[in-house]
């Protein structure tokens, strides 16, 4: 069950030292992919018992996002260059208790039943916690509470009018709670950067698994063979950090319009600030490919990613 | 509550109570000479109250398009039983919403267009242009101005929270018109992303957008219509954002 977790406080982050997640794991689990086009949902094991589910376009992508850089404010540095594709991921934790995290879409709702079927077995879904009340991310949240009806919707607490949202009979949880299901802990983690206003991030502790929803992301390009890579796997082909950077920023211009109104310093000194808080090992946004080692490394390069998006303007078209 | 806001654009919707106040959910109807157009659609979980004003305010006219300020579940959730009544509408999204993921697939995906922030579009004569929405719960969002009565749609922006027994009139009808801790309380939960935000920046690009075009009604999807001292609300709402970010700081 959750609860406030008064022995470490709020978001203290774990006190004893987190185990390699991928002992003993295999590296090179290969997806199983339900579903076809714009319906398809693939699932992964990131560590023994944490699926990655996630939905892409693969050979459709392109037809999709044509104009993903073209409509930047600086498009010739983009535009024709890469043709990229956009997951949309979920993840599960399966323990004494599971814990479905995000739902992917309505779209994808038939492959995402089977996928869970798939990944739970005879195991029951006792949590569906939403990160955030979009269709990508809770679409299928009615529908899954239908096939697993002790299933109980968890979202942010401190709100307002939760009935508008479909919300008014989930659990509230607030930063720094903690929902343990056995092995695992998940704690609450106050979201940094978020579109909207009923948004909350998690972090898994025993392995250091950190869900940043929206925020600190790449895209991947299926004629590189990249759907449904870690990205370590990218690393090893086509794929750069300078590209990461590049990705990081894009992205974050398009969530997060705002930060054109933004201090470049404070953004960057709150990323800093989180790292510190949190020892993540493994990084699981939902619009990119899952960072699942050798995390520390990256976290300069997210910095210098979000300091790059607050530079660029909001929009010429006001 | 249907309710005429100016010539022939009405207000409809629905509100809900909260521990702040009551939260309206509009659906804003253009009536266009018998080409129609809406705003948003609705929440599929009020559907009965949104079809049915829908229906009578349109008196049998079929609307030709819905203009969608974002895809969330109080703007769009109703948009399968519009779809059932109204099979042919089109359907216009911010370019930045892919609506294949983020709309109920319930519409064939030719009847959605998406448009980048500037475009103007014709219907039946009318001029609308689509914006830049400056205050986004996701990113796909967009305004959209009316420039045959000046009404600027606003999505999510400028809403308010209410007094249920007020909730349907229009700031004119209010004494003191909507407060700055009306528009604090609702900005504060519906973007916490101003946490962030020099106010003094947002509040510039937010003037330039009400020195472009001339604005006389502004109209919010969680909110009735503002429709006088446009200058005074926006200047409210400028300082709420400020607030909301002193909040956190």
């Amino acid at each position: 069950m959750y609860k406030r977790d008064q022995g470490l406080g709020r978001g203290t982050g774990p006190q004893s030292p987190i185990p390699d997640p991928q002992k003993g794991f295999p590296m090179t689990t290969p997806a199983k992919v339900f579903g076809t086009g714009l319906e398809r949902v693939a699932v992964r094991p990131i560590t023994k018992n944490i699926w990655w589910i996630t939905h892409c376009l693969g050979d459709l992508a392109a037809e999709f996002y044509s104009d993903y850089f073209a409509v930047l404010p600086n498009a010739e540095e983009y535009a024709g260059k890469r043709v990229v594709d956009y997951p949309f991921s979920a993840f599960l934790i399966v323990d004494e208790q599971s814990m479905l995290i995000d739902t992917v879409g309505p779209k994808q709702q038939d492959a995402m039943m089977d996928a869970l079927a798939y990944m739970l077995g005879d195991k029951s879904l006792d949590y569906i916690w939403i990160s955030h009340i979009e269709l990508p991310h809770a679409g299928n949240a009615a529908v899954i509470k239908r096939r697993y009806p002790n299933a109980k919707l968890v979202t942010l607490a401190g709100g307002d009018h939760y009935e508008l949202h479909a919300l008014d009979n989930a659990i509230q949880v607030a930063p720094g709670d903690v929902m343990r299901l056995g092995q695992h802990e998940v704690e609450m983690v106050d979201a940094l950067f978020v579109d909207h206003g009923l948004s909350h991030w998690c972090f898994e502790r025993t392995t250091g698994l950190m869900f940043t929803a929206d925020w600190a992301h790449n895209l991947h390009e299926p004629a590189c063979n990249e759907c449904f890579m870690f990205l370590d796997e990218m690393l090893a082909g086509q794929y750069t950090t300078e590209l990461f950077v590049d990705d990081v920023k894009v992205n974050a211009w398009y969530q997060f319009p705002w930060l054109a109104w933004a201090d470049e310093d404070e953004i960057v000194t709150a990323v800093d600030r989180f790292f510190e808080q949190y020892d993540v090992k493994i990084l699981a946004p939902s619009h990119g490919n899952i960072i699942r080692s050798d995390f520390k490394q990256y976290i300069p390069m997210i910095k210098e990613g979000m300091r790059r998006a607050v530079q660029m303007p909001f929009s010429n078209h006001l | 509550m249907i309710r005429q806001i100016v010539d022939d654009v009405y207000q409809i919707g629905i509100s809900v109570a909260g521990k702040e106040g009551h939260e309206a959910v509009r659906v804003y109807v253009i009536l266009n000479d018998g080409h129609p157009i809406l705003i948003d659609c609705g929440s599929h979980l009020y559907r009965p109250q949104f079809m049915q004003e829908m229906e009578e305010v349109l008196d049998g006219a079929t609307p030709e398009y819905i203009f969608l300020t974002h895809s969330e579940l109080p703007h769009a959730g109703n948009i399968k039983s519009v779809a059932e009544k109204w099979p042919g509408i089109k359907v216009i999204v911010s370019n930045v919403l892919l609506a294949y993921i983020e709309i109920l697939p319930v519409l064939p995906l030719s009847q959605i267009t998406a448009v980048i922030p500037g475009t103007k579009l014709e219907v039946n004569g009318r001029m609308l242009e689509f914006v830049d929405a400056l205050l986004k719960d996701q990113p796909g969002s967009q305004w959209i101005y009316d420039s045959r009565t000046g009404t600027l749609f606003t999505g999510d922006g400028f809403g308010y929270f209410q007094d249920e027994s007020l909730i349907d009139q229009f700031s004119d009808e209010i004494d003191g018109g909507i407060r700055e801790a009306q528009f604090q309380a609702y900005h504060y939960h519906t973007f916490r992303f101003l946490r962030w935000v020099k106010p003094e920046r947002l509040g510039a690009d937010l003037d330039t957008m009400f020195t472009r075009r001339p604005i006389h009604v502004i109209a919010p999807i969680h909110g009735s219509a503002i429709r006088h001292d446009i200058s005074t609300h926006k200047e409210r709402l400028k300082s709420a954002l400020a607030n909301v970010r002193a909040q956190y700081v």
